[in-house]
């Protein structure tokens, strides 16, 4: 089967195609290059004035896993206030702010993405996160395992042990666990928590371990480099949330000695401690920090206003906020030893002066970090807003005019204490197709997608050209999943499967030695049950595995 | 006053959805028109007009005659106006309702008048658990108006409850008035075991001493309590069963349950 995609404008930003009108063909489930003439095209989309780009990818949204499924039940009246009734294509589901499987891919789907990235993949969690992602259509899926916070990594460094060996128990996690990165969480933090410590800053000494938080980002962080895996380490930061963690965040910058590092969800790490409240925004400190360092990149987790749910392995964290919880239920709990899970619900409020200029931070931090290839959009979902919220988020990049009026309606003290109102900058399309295609193609390593060159995985999204770009990102005319026609018109019309997306270091495999020894002692389950296989995923989990190549030129 | 009826066709194989049909939902709409309501019946989706015999103008009243229990949120968040039902309803009937009257002369299912607001439900036959309670993860069961049950209630019944009244002719169940946050709760018979579990505030009034109750409650003597005058005239309003009010004996009362905050109180004559 030959598809033409006919004279849309293209958006190709890894291919230097700024919105050139051009024709695409797909065969099968690639991108191929124009046929000869003697061809026959089985269908032509006339696409004149259409905007074409490849299939969105979101590098950090909490789709799969146990905290979700906290949230889903701790939740009852989320998904009774938000229903979606089965139709001839598609299944029942729900939900707003942790909706069930079926619905997050579906809605995921209708708004052109096509690849989606869970965060937090705790080890001992990583079969029922698979399963939860097999059972999210028409998306391909991939996780990141966490680490920094396990007992056998922490004593490992603590211990001294050679970098050799936590580069194979890092490469070791990832084949166990089926994911494609390396997350930690708090460093150390979740786990100094279960030692009643309340905080522990980039250089505080855990109060067991006596290793600190810098240590064990730049353990990880030198692992997965000399791994040669694409994807750097994936870190939520110290301090989440804490007034004045600026700091912690710029330490932890630091603490990866030039190596490539992903600090997630910036902006809640983008706090200084200046003004009559004690809350300020230190969003040009970090901006500035991000374009000096390029070896950072970051990813927003904006929040917009609203009810939400915050899940988080930051156990640390969500314990210190739980009085905020609205409605009032939440839980923080341990898992396996491995690290924590706090669930707390949590509505944002516009008149609220922190939640008002955590809005403000993080569009500040948007148009202040000057590389749209290292900074990637997103609302961390759920724990800034739910992901149905992107088209609202594109639109305040990408008008000027709409944003003030909105900077307008927030808590006043909170729109004079922030820069927002003088940014001038508005992002063009073909920004908008780096930040949410190009660049997380890139930095995770995915070379078959997140482009439209031939060769590429057919992942398109087709949208109509609209003045305001929230309708426009809201409602794609068409989107092709691996070269099925998923959507049209921002309707299902063929909800297909999608895969997982793993690495695979080689590793030395004595060191599975030195894991059974731990895992007879102190896990709950033996090591020969633990890892998940390839059968296993495409058997059981129901989601086959594609396996993408390591960096070359491993060091 | 116009009054819409809806006539159950034959017995349902399965549950339905009564939720659409409130007089404020169905306000100026036609005849034919309610007739094409769908209603999912299993996972077959119908049109009203082929499960029920609809007659008459929608407007303040409708009337729901069935022979099934299979009715369920009958009456589900009316505001408004009357909903009389000749036969029986299922689950969920009157949830989270605002105002009105809701009036069964048959039994009803589980969970009825839960996470209710406002206005008046009657139950002439018997009801099921969770009766005034909340819906399923909510903190909170009833928060307004009045149930009035002329037969027996299931366990749990005013479960969460948080403010209105319940009155109960019959018996109760087991766990009556447990997890109560606030409000009143009238049972003119018998209430089970474990009476009050969990109860932090509120107040049960029961005529006949409770099966039992957890030990984490506290006899607190007899009582001369004034305020019992007034409640017994707000009560006649809706029913005769106050006379017990007029009782010589003051009742005794038992403050619990202090595994929460003990400040609950069952009242009831030895």
């Amino acid at each position: 089967m030959l598809i033409k995609l006919e004279g849309g404008r293209i958006y190709d930003p890894a291919n230097n195609i700024d919105g050139e009108a051009g024709d695409l063909y797909i065969r099968d489930n690639a991108i191929v290059a124009a046929p000869g003439e003697n061809e026959t095209v089985h269908r032509t989309y006339a696409l004149a004035g259409k905007i074409v780009m490849a299939g969105a990818i979101d590098l950090h949204t909490h789709i799969g896993g146990g905290k979700v499924n906290i949230a889903r039940t701790m939740l009852p009246e989320d998904q009774r206030d938000h229903v979606m009734a089965k139709s001839d294509l598609t299944r029942s589901g729900g939900g707003h702010a942790a909706p069930s499987t079926l619905a997050a891919g579906y809605r995921y789907a209708e708004m052109g993405y096509t690849s989606c990235f869970e965060p937090a993949v705790l080890p001992s969690n990583a079969r029922q996160a698979h399963m939860e992602m097999a059972d999210t259509p028409i998306i391909d899926t991939g996780g990141y395992a966490m680490l920094g916070n396990d007992d056998l990594l922490l004593q490992l460094i603590a211990d001294g042990a050679e970098q050799q060996t936590i580069n194979d128990y890092v490469a070791w996690t990832l084949q166990a666990t089926q994911c494609i990165g390396i997350k930690v969480v708090n460093p150390g933090g979740i786990n100094a928590f279960k030692f009643n410590q309340r905080a522990l800053d980039v250089d505080d000494a855990h109060p067991h371990y006596r290793i600190t938080p810098r240590e064990i980002v730049a353990k990880l962080s030198r692992a997965l480099h000399e791994l040669a895996v694409p994807h750097p380490l994936h870190v939520h930061a110290s301090n989440l949330g804490v007034p004045g963690n600026y700091l912690s965040t710029l330490a932890t910058m630091e603490a990866a000695g030039g190596l490539p590092i992903h600090l997630t969800h910036i902006q809640f790490h983008s706090y200084g401690t200046e003004g009559e409240r004690k809350f300020s925004s230190s969003a040009a400190q970090i901006a500035e920090a991000v374009n000096n360092h390029t070896n950072v990149s970051i990813d927003v987790g904006q929040i917009m206003f609203g009810q939400t749910v915050t899940v988080s392995g930051d156990t640390m964290a969500q314990h210190a906020n739980h009085n905020h919880a609205h409605p009032r239920k939440w839980t923080c709990m341990d898992i396996e030893c491995e690290a924590g899970c706090g669930v707390v619900p949590f509505r944002y409020r516009d008149k609220n002066f922190v939640n008002a200029l955590q809005w403000a931070i993080g569009l500040e931090l948007f148009l202040m970090v000057d590389d749209p290839w290292r900074v990637f959009l997103t609302t961390d979902h759920p724990n800034g807003a739910p992901f149905t919220s992107y088209p609202h988020l594109i639109r305040l990049l990408m008008d000027r005019s709409f944003r003030n009026d909105l900077l307008g309606e927030i808590n006043p003290d909170a729109a004079s204490a922030s820069h927002l109102g003088s940014l001038q900058r508005e992002y063009s399309l073909y920004e908008i197709a780096i930040m949410t295609r190009a660049a997380p193609a890139r930095i995770l390593g995915l070379t078959d997608r997140g482009h439209l060159a031939p060769g590429a995985l057919a992942d398109i999204t087709v949208y109509h050209q609209h003045e305001d770009p929230e309708q426009m990102f809201a409602k794609p005319m068409l989107v092709f999943k691996a070269g099925d026609l998923v959507v049209e018109e921002g309707r299902i019309s063929k909800p297909v499967k999608g895969t997982t997306q793993v690495v695979r270091p080689e590793y030395d495999p004595a060191i599975e030695k030195e894991i059974g020894r731990w895992f007879e002692r102190y896990h709950s389950i033996s090591l020969q049950n633990f890892g998940i296989s390839d059968d296993e995923m495409a058997e059981g989990i129901g989601s086959r595995v594609t396996v993408h190549p390591c960096r070359e030129g491993r060091p | 006053m116009s009054t819409l009826s809806m006539r159950l066709r034959s017995p349902l194989s399965q549950r339905i959805d009564m939720s659409p049909f409130t007089p404020r939902r169905l306000a100026g709409r036609q005849g034919s028109e309610i007739a094409r309501i769908p209603i999912w019946l299993g996972n077959r989706q119908l049109e009203c007009g082929e499960l029920f015999e609809i007659d008459g103008v929608a407007g303040e009243e409708i009337i729901i005659q069935s022979e099934s229990d299979r009715l369920d949120r009958i009456g589900a968040g009316m505001d408004g106006g009357i909903i009389r039902i000749e036969g029986d309803a299922g689950a969920y009937l009157g949830r989270g309702m605002r105002g009105g009257s809701l009036l069964l002369n048959g039994n009803a299912g589980s969970a009825a008048g839960c996470a209710m607001r406002g206005g008046l439900l009657r139950i002439e036959g018997n009801a099921g658990d969770f009766l005034g309670g909340a819906i399923t993860g909510e903190r909170q069961g009833m928060r307004g108006g009045t149930i009035l049950l002329k037969g027996n209630a299931g366990d749990r019944a005013g479960d969460l409850m948080r403010r209105g009244m319940i009155l109960i002719e019959g018996d109760c169940g087991d766990y009556c008035a447990s997890r109560m946050i606030a409000g009143t709760l009238f049972v003119n018979g018998q209430t089970g075991s474990q009476t009050g579990y969990a109860m932090r505030r509120g107040t049960l009034i029961t005529t006949r001493v409770p099966a039992s109750m957890p030990a984490s409650f506290n006899d607190n003597g007899l009582q001369h309590l004034n305020f019992l005058t007034l409640l017994g005239e707000e009560i006649q309003r809706h029913t005769n069963f106050s006379r017990i009010m007029d009782r010589a004996r003051p009742p005794r009362r038992w403050l619990g349950d202090l595994s929460c905050d003990g400040k609950g109180e069952i009242l009831f004559w030895d």
